[in-house]
């Protein structure tokens, strides 16, 4: 038989290729992986770092052309500045001239300490009205069969895609006509119903991927339905939970459109906020972007947190992360 | 008797009128009241003032005229140029998110070592503020001491710093280069996790025939993520269609409307010039390509459903 005198590893040798198979194909390929990385990784890293880096740069070196690549002398000038107009313009100038002897007087109109305040507000709001009503929907739409399921899934689904600036017209005649422009709950419901369908899918995955032997075991020990979802289901669904409560607070601390168009300048969170200072005349970029670090960093510390549950939330948990 | 217990008994007396078989609707109703207040109702009400002439400042001295707010999209010269922008956005920016972020997907998982943290730190990008994401690009292109002028001067493009963004024919693209830099992250995420979902043997098995590396990519990857990869590509479409803030902390749309997309004119006809008619009329514009995007999106989602 001629197929016994063939070498076995011949059929998988057939296909050789030069670029995978001898060393400076090796080479060749190592090195365009690596300048591949190189031109992504400085067009993704390269914005972040120049943020970093203004930062800490003195107003009069930010002025230079051309800029400078590293701080010629770092200084904490951008975040000195951005603390001392907070102080000023939240009107604590008295108070910490009476504490500490220190007379602030600031240039700079950006009370960024208020928007914080303002956003942490609005997006711990957002978040509970979203955890708490997505989370009952969820557990009803994992565990039972009813009429017309798909169809709100589907709804709940599609209502993800339009917020933002497809509504914002109407949702402005909306809020004025519930006596409810410029204010903060406004905001509140919004952000809650634009978060509330993520909410909703990331913990049907959650509630689907749960065993029903569980379940079973807490009837047979007479548990109640309720005491089943209290007791057993919402224990085991904490770290989902956190995670759906980041989701809902990030979309609220970073959204925009709906901060912008629906309030004033007196209760602007962080996103109009910094946006009406970036504007604002003779911007002076280490002050912006000593405050945009500030307002990023409970945006880090989440994104740390949920990087596990990321692609299930975007994608309504249709790809597995 | 527990609080919980006390829950219960209060909820089944409120609710002991409710035929059992409606009970089931309860826990998603107060869900569905929201979004249908704040974010299904609205689209209605565009719907609805997309036929009137009326004032931001006066809603209710509205006047009926039909479909003239349509009529003047179709023949305001300014809108065509707008609509082209939003073609772009939607086109170029996709394509290259696209491309950039698969290519990030396929590095982060194999080429690059430390792959949780490489890829936490490849997401910055996308979840940092989007006014914050927007002013870095703002600042870098921008004015006299923008560092991408200087990069160009260095590497011999171009002999003297030129105005990006307040100039006709260039300002267009940054915005749109901003967006790639925050959306091709995300689409890399995508890629990544598909990328893991696939089973080694697969590609075993394939090398046991011997497929080559281009075959076995060709026959097994794309086929195994075509799905997720579809899902990817219509977020990057209805991200780019529906953003505002890249454009809006760049360059406001301008100078003119020389970078304007669909969702700034909406804002500068409604809170600019105050033409809340005819920013509605755009809005229904912008709910129909969104509903052709959201359409195909729960199409693949269904798909990818059913597969698991």
């Amino acid at each position: 038989m001629a197929t016994d005198n063939t070498d076995p590893t011949a059929e998988y040798r057939k296909n050789q290729s030069w670029l995978y198979d001898s060393k400076a194909g090796g080479y060749v390929r190592k090195t365009a992986i690596g300048l591949l990385t190189l031109v992504i990784g400085v067009f993704v890293l390269f914005p972040l770092y120049w943020m970093v880096v203004t930062a800490f740069k003195t107003t009069s070196e930010i002025q230079q052309i051309p800029p400078t690549v590293f701080p010629v002398n770092p200084s904490l000038e951008g975040f000195r500045l951005v603390i001392e107009s907070s102080i000023q313009a939240g009107g604590y100038a008295g108070l910490v001239n009476d504490l500490f002897g220190i007379t602030v007087t600031s240039a700079i109109d950006i009370n960024l300490l208020g928007l914080i305040v303002n956003s942490l507000k609005v997006a711990v709001g957002a978040g509970l009205i979203a955890v708490v009503l997505g989370t009952g929907a969820s557990y009803v739409l994992s565990r039972r069969e009813f009429r017309g399921k798909n169809l709100l899934m589907s709804l709940l689904l599609a209502s993800l895609m339009f917020p933002g600036t497809a509504i914002m017209v109407p949702e402005w005649e909306l809020i004025s006509t519930l006596g409810l422009f410029n204010t903060h709950l406004a905001l509140i419901l919004i952000y809650g119903a634009m978060t509330a369908p993520f909410v909703v899918w990331l913990m049907k995955g959650f509630f689907d991927d749960f065993p029903d032997s569980i379940i079973e075991a807490s009837q047979v020990d007479q548990c109640t339905p309720f005491e089943t979802f209290w007791y057993v289901l919402v224990p085991m669904a904490r770290n989902s939970l956190i995670a759906s409560f980041i989701f809902a607070f990030l979309l609220a601390w970073n959204e925009l459109v709906f901060a912008l168009t629906l309030l004033d300048n007196s209760k602007f969170t962080v996103p109009p906020g910094l946006l009406t200072f970036v504007q604002g005349f003779n911007t002076q970029w280490n002050v912006v972007a000593a405050a945009s670090i500030i307002v990023s960093i409970p945006v880090l510390a989440g994104l740390a947190y949920i990087q596990r549950y990321f692609v299930q939330g975007l994608t309504g948990g249709a790809i597995k992360g | 008797m527990s609080y919980v217990d006390q829950a219960q008994s209060s909820y089944r007396s409120a609710t002991r009128y409710i035929p059992e078989s409606l009970r089931v609707y309860l826990p998603i109703l107060p869900v569905m009241a929201l979004v249908g207040l704040f974010i299904l109702y609205p689209i209605a009400q565009a719907i609805y003032s997309s036929f009137f002439t009326k004032s931001l400042l006066a809603p209710s001295e509205a006047e009926f005229v039909g479909l003239a707010n349509y009529v003047e999209i179709w023949t305001d010269p300014d809108i065509h140029q707008v609509l082209w922008n939003t073609f772009v956005w939607v086109t170029v920016g996709s394509l290259a998110a696209i491309v950039l972020g698969f290519l990030m997907g396929w590095l982060l998982d194999e080429k690059l070592p430390y792959t949780s943290v490489a890829s936490a730190i490849v997401l910055i990008p996308w979840v940092l503020p989007r006014v914050v994401g927007a002013s870095i690009w703002q600042f870098m292109f921008g004015g006299s001491q923008g560092i991408v002028n200087e990069l160009l001067v260095q590497m011999g493009v171009i002999d003297e710093y030129i105005v990006m963004l307040g100039a006709n024919e260039y300002s267009l693209w940054p915005p749109i280069i901003g967006m790639i830099w925050r959306l091709a992250p995300l689409f890399a995420l995508l890629t990544l996790t598909s990328l893991q979902g696939i089973d080694e043997h697969l590609y075993e098995a394939a090398r046991m025939d011997g497929a080559t590396p281009w075959e076995q990519f060709r026959y097994i990857t794309i086929p195994m993520m075509k799905y997720n990869l579809a899902i990817g590509f219509l977020l990057m479409l209805i991200y780019n269609v529906r953003n505002f803030s890249m454009v809006w902390v760049m360059t406001k749309g301008g100078p003119g409307v020389s970078s304007s997309t669909l969702p700034v004119m909406i804002y500068r006809a409604a809170f600019i010039d105050f033409e809340v008619g005819f920013a509605s009329a755009l809005s229904v514009l912008l709910f129909v390509v969104l509903l052709v995007f959201s359409y195909y999106y729960i199409k693949f989602y269904d798909k990818v459903r059913g597969e698991m």
